[in-house]
């Protein structure tokens, strides 16, 4: 068994297996959740509900992230704000307007998109694994987050940092050859992509839930989410 | 498992619908909501983290739902919840959480801690772990009307007094009223001219209004306990006593967590509730000013030092009555009034409400969280701080004499009718 074949595994069939169960997975997670059932709001609006969530996501991904002293989030922690936005923002670049991961969307959807120069992609990657060793570091010393983590939390931040190393360490050819590092950078994606439905990387699905109701409280409530 | 443990997660799980459920599904463990907590910003205590706070509620949901958590007990690696860590909690959930909902405010996933809180109190009060000082205010309630000694004869003679003692008319049990005023026993017993400024005030507007001696007590000390059946019945009081004056709406008085119960939770659990309209009387005096109904001695309380205004979390963050207090001390108080900062929506709580100032082993945290405000008052240089709540008015005046401040502690109605053109 040569280097190439792994890679071919991981590439293919192993690939298109996690993607299966990565798929499932969330669908499992999200057919439970909605059939705990749910009661009818009963409550007189004051406010819009409607609008209330329209400017819940405005303010959390959309725009106000990109002015973020606006937010008392921001004002309490900012190094962690931006960490924690860098991080998120870091892999979007990547996974979505980077070339190498656009073409894996192509084989996948059928039709591609205008991407990112490498050297911004790239530069972006650099960053956002600095901002996931500061988040590290902050989950290592801060009181509260020292009680809260258990295992999963280490578990989650390793196993999404190995595919963004692996694939820089790729990107720029270093240490090993092309089909050693794919090898490595395809079995680390393959690992995360069945992890994710085990797990609280999952919040990117369940966030739709929380910031729609959250949008919702305080909407109807006319107060500004 | 003990019967308590039981009995506190079965209501647990009965309690996680869709709703609960999502929601815990979507905290990624970042801690945020700790930043934004007053108990933990005062304490450096990293167990008052609102997300700790509803462990409890998460493990069972984790226990009893999910594959990982199944999986997880097959193996016996599950941390079981017992006894001692129900005990431990309760003293996390009721002594060191003013449902104040600002950690709702921070979390970057809109998680609504408070109402997750509540269902952690649900638990904890069918378990029997409701702190003791706060379940003899439940029972006196229950029993007596009020848990601040109100019986309806104590009622009676107060209203008598205020009436004659300020010189006011209170219209009593008036059919076809259309406002039915409910006063919170905190302003009856305690803050008495609170009842003379608001009867000052509706009259003054030619309010068709009353109160009820069916409909006595706005406070509703099982919305703090997080019992369900004993927060309806208080509801009911109040309903019963507006649907046998025949009244159109409801006015709850200066008080935060009654208004959180009646306005904005009343309906999904008495749909009947929906037959009244509900308002806070701070909106009253909103919409008198506004409509012209009240006019208000302009300056009126200028150059007698600064004033600054306490934004009570029931009232102004949850409650969406924040632009009115701003547009009245505009006029009787255009260059006296100065902002705290924070304040409106990101306002930080007086740490008294929830139910906390009743639990006295809770007094070492409360006045911990109240350094905060402290900090806040001092920082925009205020001799007078004043509010729409009157439960954060007894934190305030309990913790002026407690800290030794000269600060005057007021509250908003109680300004509007000394500002009243007549």
């Amino acid at each position: 068994m040569t280097w190439t074949d792994v890679l071919t595994f991981a590439r293919g069939p192993l690939f298109q297996a996690s993607l299966l169960i990565f798929i499932a997975g969330m669908i499992y997670r999200l057919v439970r959740v909605i059939f705990l059932g749910w009661s009818p709001d009963k409550v007189k609006n004051k406010g819009s509900k409607a609008g209330g969530v329209v400017m819940a996501y405005l303010k959390s991904f959309l725009i106000w992230p990109f002015i973020p002293w606006v937010k008392n989030t921001f004002k309490k922690n900012p190094l962690i704000y931006i960490a924690g936005g860098i991080f998120h923002l870091g892999l979007f670049v990547v996974l979505v307007l980077g070339t190498a991961h656009m073409l894996v969307w192509k084989s996948l959807l059928g039709f591609g998109w205008s991407t990112l120069p490498l050297p911004i992609v790239d530069w972006m990657a650099a960053v956002t694994i600095c901002a996931m060793v500061v988040l590290f570091i902050n989950r290592l010393i801060n009181p509260v987050l020292k009680l809260i983590s258990g295992p999963a939390e280490w578990l989650n931040l390793l196993f999404v940092f190995l595919p963004m190393i692996t694939g820089y360490i790729l990107t720029h050819h270093l240490f090993f050859r092309y089909e050693v590092s794919y090898s490595i950078h395809m079995l680390c994606v393959d690992f995360l992509l069945i992890w994710i439905p085990f797990s609280r990387i999952s919040h990117f699905i369940f966030y739709f839930f929380s910031k729609t109701i959250h949008g919702e409280e305080f909407g109807k409530r006319g107060v500004k989410a | 498992m003990t019967t308590v443990t039981k009995q506190a997660m079965d209501v647990f799980v009965e309690e996680t619908g869709g709703w609960v459920a999502s929601q815990l599904e979507a905290c990624t463990r970042c801690g945020m909501c700790a930043e934004a907590c007053h108990f933990y910003q005062s304490s450096g205590n990293p167990e008052y983290a609102p997300v700790w706070k509803i462990e409890l509620l998460r493990r069972a949901y984790e226990q009893r739902f999910t594959l990982v958590g199944k999986v997880k007990t097959l193996l016996g690696v599950n941390k079981r919840v017992t006894d001692e860590d129900l005990e431990h909690w309760s003293k996390l959930n009721y002594y060191a959480c003013t449902v104040c909902n600002k950690c709702s405010m921070v979390c970057p996933m809109g998680i609504d801690l408070g109402s997750l809180l509540h269902e952690v109190r649900a638990g904890m009060a069918a378990a029997g772990l409701v702190p003791a000082d706060l379940m003899a205010a439940v029972n006196k309630q229950l029993q007596e009307g009020s848990p601040l000694g109100m019986t309806e004869d104590v009622w009676d003679q107060r209203m008598e007094w205020v009436a004659d003692e300020w010189e006011v008319d209170i219209p009593r049990d008036v059919k076809g009223a259309d406002t039915m005023v409910v006063f919170s026993s905190i302003e009856v017993m305690k803050f008495p001219t609170n009842i003379a400024a608001i009867a000052k005030v509706l009259n003054t507007a030619g309010e068709k209004w009353t109160i009820s001696s069916k409909a006595r007590e706005v406070v509703n000390f099982g919305f703090y306990e997080g019992n369900v059946e004993h927060t309806k019945l208080f509801i009911n009081r109040i309903l019963e006593g507006a649907r046998e004056l025949g009244v159109k709406r409801i006015v709850v008085t200066e008080c935060g967590h009654a208004y959180d119960a009646l306005r904005w939770h009343a309906a999904n659990w008495i749909p009947e509730a929906n037959d009244f309209e509900v308002i806070h009387i701070t909106g009253v005096l909103g919409e008198l000013v506004e409509s012209g109904r009240i006019k208000l001695k302009p300056g009126f309380f200028d150059g007698k030092g600064t004033i600054t205004f306490h934004d009570a979390c029931k009232i102004q963050r949850k409650g969406g009555h924040i632009n009115e207090p701003r547009e009245i001390l505009k006029i009787i108080a255009p260059n006296a009034f100065k902002e705290m900062s924070p304040n409106r929506e990101q306002s930080v709580c007086c740490g008294g409400g929830g139910g906390v100032i009743a639990i006295k082993d809770a007094d070492p945290i409360r006045y911990d969280a109240f350094k905060l405000k402290i900090d806040q008052v001092n920082a925009v240089g205020a001799e007078t701080v004043t509010m729409t709540c009157s439960n954060c008015r007894l934190q305030f005046t309990d913790c002026v004499d407690h800290f030794k401040l000269d600060w005057k502690i007021t509250g908003l109605a109680q300004m509007v009718a000394d500002a009243l053109e007549e």
